[in-house]
């Protein structure tokens, strides 16, 4: 199992067709690379690392078809953030750095009873109140407190372990991607630390790209989905973007330091230790993959927490029966490794910073602040060319530090709420960070989605509100 | 002294000292800026002590350390006022304040990791997941 370092980004990409590019596969390369894109795309991507970074990701043991990237991919750590990679089960690799920190980082959407126009006056107070429902911040404790034998019951059922507790409602659960529990999550290989890290996180927002929009569904283009899906021209939609917190981070941190030990061990060399990994099938692999699924629980528990507090505020600010009302569209991961058949062949689907699109599933692409966000729906295309995948954002364009650079968070603010957003954040750095020309052009990224036919449109949500973390 | 390198995605460090142990302090000092949020909580200090042959990975693990205790103690490190590596053995005292962390650091990546001594003194990256 041994693969030699892949090259470097200079490599030929070869045009495929319309959306898709191909790095032949060498050096090392198991399989090719490929990344759906346009022209401008691929000129911005060819700025930073990701591509080199997606080589590397072609030299990992059981690979099979190719190393993917979606449109919004930028450079990350080992893995670039927009990528994927299925290995074939049983002895295919499980990279946890093919997974992130943040494991199950996803969105959740929710849509309100009621349109932009009946919240008029009341906007503001609501988005205040958001603010002040869920905790946001670097080590931010929430509302919760869970013992010891609760928070390791969220560990292995994910929300359901807290709908039992009235924490959110059991068609939450209906709604949300794998019902909201990976099986086989075990709190037993989740180590002390990752506990620490996550006892009273639970219901918290975090901090960098992670918030709370307040949008209003500006345009639909495809009225049979947004029916099912049950959206409406103008109403009122919550989008949540957060994760597993410090409990996910310790799981990447134990297990990506125990796989960097043994891969020698299985004849494995890789051309960056982010990527160490082990057979899915080994000790080591299933240590990993029941902690994985633990953290990812976690992670959909959070975000059911995160919106029981927005359904709290909405019936405090604009009534009980609007609260009882607000329904959850759906809830999807963006990192995570999930066992899925393809070809008659059980493989493990890596995302980083991707998102499943299996054919008639709601997809969600957020924007960046001030820019809109989509609703699209899985198509078979995905299944046929991704993996049932497609992107989970617009993508980073710009480094944090430059976007600090170039605007101040007290001038952003200004910007943004003369645009008609009502912003709310921790710290003015934190929201310079996030500005939205750090991101790549969302409308571009979810085109090359659909002309893929990975995913089509049905909803464009314009923010009208937002809560960073 | 620490630097911090353009990265589109996370938070890259480049550390430069004259010895090992300056390594050390500066991934601290760069770990110290980052989370600087809260500067007037209680003072208060911390013992750190690591092992591990492979002192790049002894790297990660001290900023791992750093990571852990401001999410969990919300301690803000100040200066290190011990540092010691003795072969695979790392021990410290780190002081600091109590207070809210300005930035959140997830992870501290294995990504590209180097630490090494060359001609003019030793060098190290780390990439920190942000």
């Amino acid at each position: 199992m041994a693969g030699a370092p892949a090259s470097s980004s200079t490599s030929e990409l070869i045009r495929l067709d319309e959306t898709c590019w191909e790095i032949p596969a060498h050096s090392g390369m198991r399989v090719p690379a490929r990344v759906f894109a346009d022209e401008e795309l691929i000129a911005a991507i060819r700025n930073d690392r990701s591509l080199e970074q997606l080589e590397n990701v072609a030299t990992l043991p059981g690979i099979v078809r190719a190393a993917l990237a979606m449109p919004d991919i930028h450079q990350g750590y080992g893995f670039p953030v927009g990528g994927v990679a299925a290995t074939a089960l049983p002895d295919g690799v499980v990279s946890p750095g093919g997974v992130g920190y943040d494991i199950n980082c996803g969105v959740r959407l929710l849509a309100l009873p009621l349109s932009a126009e009946e919240l008029s006056g009341r906007r503001e107070r609501f988005v205040h109140e958001l603010s002040r429902s869920v905790p946001a911040g670097s080590g931010k404790h929430g509302r919760l407190a869970l013992s010891r034998a609760e928070l390791d019951a969220v560990l292995r059922e994910g929300p359901r372990a807290l709908v039992a507790r009235g924490i959110g409602r059991p068609d939450d659960l209906e709604q949300t991607e794998s019902r909201g529990c990976l099986p086989g999550g075990d709190p037993a290989v989740v180590s002390e630390r990752a506990h620490a890290r996550g006892a009273g996180q639970l219901g918290t927002m975090g901090s960098g790209n992670h918030f709370i929009e307040l949008q209003r569904v500006g345009e639909i283009f495809d009225a049979a989905a947004a029916a099912a899906f049950g959206l409406a021209p103008g109403q009122l939609t919550v989008l949540i973007h957060s994760g597993s917190r410090g409990l996910g981070h310790q799981v990447c941190t134990d297990h990506v330091r125990v796989m960097d030990a043994v891969a020698g061990r299985y004849g494995i060399v890789l051309p960056d230790r982010q990527l160490a990994c082990a057979p899915a099938s080994s000790p080591e692999g299933r240590a990993y993959l029941a902690a994985m699924a633990a953290a990812a629980n976690f992670a959909f528990a959070n975000r059911q927490a995160i919106a029981h507090a927005v359904r709290e505020t909405v019936g405090r600010v604009l009534g009980v029966r609007a609260a009882e009302e607000t329904r959850q569209v759906y809830d999807v991961a963006h990192n995570v490794a999930k066992v899925e058949r393809y070809g008659g062949r059980e493989l493990l689907v890596h995302r980083k910073g991707a998102t499943r699109a299996f054919p008639g599933q709601p997809v969600f692409i957020p924007g960046s602040m001030g820019t809109a966000s989509f609703v699209l729906v899985g198509r078979e295309g995905a299944m046929e060319r991704s993996f049932g995948t497609a992107c989970h954002g617009a993508g980073r364009a710009m480094s944090r530090t430059s976007a600090r650079k170039r605007i101040g968070g007290a001038q952003l603010r200004r910007e943004l709420e003369a645009q008609g957003i009502v912003v709310r954040c921790p710290t003015n750095t934190g929201l310079a960070e996030e500005a939205p020309f750090a991101y790549k052009d969302v409308e571009r990224v979810v085109h090359v989605v659909e002309r893929a036919g990975l995913a089509s449109r049905v909803a464009r949500l314009v923010p009208i509100g937002v809560v960073k973390g | 002294m620490h630097r911090f390198v353009e990265h589109i995605g996370e938070v890259e460090l480049e550390l430069k000292a004259p010895s090992e142990e300056g390594i050390f302090q500066a991934a601290a000092d760069a770990f110290a800026e980052l989370a600087d949020g809260d500067p007037v909580g209680e003072r208060c200090t911390r013992r750190i002590t690591l092992s591990g042959d492979d002192h790049a990975l002894l790297l990660v693990d001290w900023l791992s350390e750093l990571v852990f205790l401001a999410e969990v103690d919300r301690f803000v490190p100040v200066r290190v006022t011990h540092f010691r590596v003795a072969g695979s053995s790392l021990s410290a005292t780190v002081e600091g304040r109590r207070g809210r962390p300005a930035h959140l650091v997830k992870g501290v990546t294995l990504n590209n990791l180097s630490l090494k001594e060359s001609c003019d003194g030793w060098r190290a990256r780390v990439v920190l997941d942000v």
